[in-house]
């Protein structure tokens, strides 16, 4: 009796397991495991992705933000592509020009319409303080 | 009538080892502290990222010392249990304690990683290849403890073990390399990227190093608490047997 609901506790257990690894790798596939496609790829193959849903990454064009009553239009630019983003809901705190974002949506038109905003920080770290520190690549920061 | 074996352990029982434990734990706290201390009040804050950066003393080192600590050595001690020559039950318990450990520092990485990413990205978690082949890397090291669980004899739970843990160790460098192999929302390296030059600098960089250091030694102090354990516990367990034995055979006597 013992035995018994001993194997069936390892069988629950090891369900369990192998059911979560295989969510796991399913969610991880599932993504294609390249986690956005970056905005000049991405308009490069607008016809075949059509309405369909995606992350798409570019750095945020310094200028080109601006509030709108249900989120934020700005610009992105990725190597020599430039595309408007459309966007509803606020962006994260550390959405500002410059800097690398994912934007989760669509091409609508000429436009990238989206409804969530990552912000994809760099490994780079740099004190605040201006003049007092040189960044890793010798300029003044 | 008590039947006494004898603990064969200069290691779990010697007092210059026990004290070598201690002086790894205070050692490990002063190390902690300290990195505390400089990573909340002395470090300036980031240019991105203001005071959010202080998470880099705490996040990377907690990922080290889980994937190349605790998983590194347990791939290399269940490498030298089922090399013939050096095959020795001390390699399987010690990767044993080590597993265990690090699923701890596992964990934590995830947490962490996770308290970072909400300000930072926006989100909680997200299925890149990074955090996806970290969060395979728990299930897969569960598994091994899961296993481990399953009554056998020692010769045989070692030596599957010691299979397994090599198996789920094949996702250690797929975690690290992710980042380069694949297009994440992770960040990449700062300090290990491939140029070999960090991109951290001034009193970041030295706290980020000192945070390596001290979760290193409080990785060493859980390993060894936790090894010390393991070995008694095998050793009550036999004893136990033992008792029993000679239970049976009085019983048969009578």
């Amino acid at each position: 009796m013992a035995h018994a609901t001993h194997r069936l506790r390892y069988a629950v257990v090891g369900l369990v397991l192998v059911g979560s690894f295989a969510f796991l790798l399913f969610k991880g596939l599932g993504t294609a495991l390249n986690f956005y496609l970056p905005a000049d790829q991405a308009v490069q193959q607008k016809a075949s992705l059509g309405g369909k849903t995606f992350n798409l990454e570019g750095v945020v064009e310094p200028g080109s933000i601006h509030a709108t009553p249900n989120g934020v239009d700005f610009v992105v630019t990725s190597g020599a592509t430039k595309l408007p983003v459309v966007n509803s809901g606020s962006p994260p705190e550390l959405f500002r020009p410059d800097i690398p974002v994912i934007a989760v949506g669509h091409f609508d038109g000429g436009t990238f319409v989206s409804n969530q905003i990552l912000v994809k920080h760099s490994s780079n770290y740099i004190a605040q303080h201006p003049a007092r520190v040189t960044a890793p690549n010798g300029s003044k920061q | 009538m008590s039947p006494n074996p004898t603990v064969p352990s200069p290691i779990v029982q010697s007092p210059r080892v026990r004290w070598t434990v201690r002086i790894v734990g205070v050692t490990a706290a002063v190390a902690v502290a300290f990195t505390v201390w400089l990573g909340l009040w002395v470090t300036p804050p980031d240019q991105t990222q203001g005071d959010l950066v202080r998470l880099v003393y705490l996040h990377p080192g907690v990922a080290w010392v889980a994937l190349y600590l605790a998983f590194g050595l347990a791939a290399a001690a269940s490498i030298l249990y089922l090399w013939p020559r050096t095959r020795s039950l001390f390699w399987d318990r010690l990767a044993a304690a080590a597993v265990e450990v690090g699923v701890v520092f596992n964990v934590c990485t995830l947490i962490s990683g996770s308290i970072w990413g909400r300000p930072t990205w926006g989100v909680w978690w997200a299925w890149d290849a990074r955090l996806t082949s970290t969060a395979v890397l728990l299930v897969l090291f569960l598994g091994y403890l899961a296993l481990r669980r399953v009554p056998a004899e020692p010769e045989v739970r070692a030596r599957r073990s010691a299979f397994v843990a090599l198996f789920a160790a094949v996702d250690v460098p797929i975690v690290h390399f992710s980042v380069l192999w694949w297009k994440t929302l992770h960040q990449g390296a700062t300090v290990l990227n491939p140029n070999l030059s960090p991109t951290i600098h001034g009193s970041m960089a030295w706290t980020l190093l000192l945070g390596f250091v001290a979760l290193t030694l409080v990785f060493v102090w859980m390993l060894l608490v936790r090894y010390r354990i393991g070995f008694l516990e095998d050793w009550l367990g036999s004893s136990e047997l033992d008792v029993a034995l000679l239970e049976r055979r009085a019983e048969g006597m009578a």
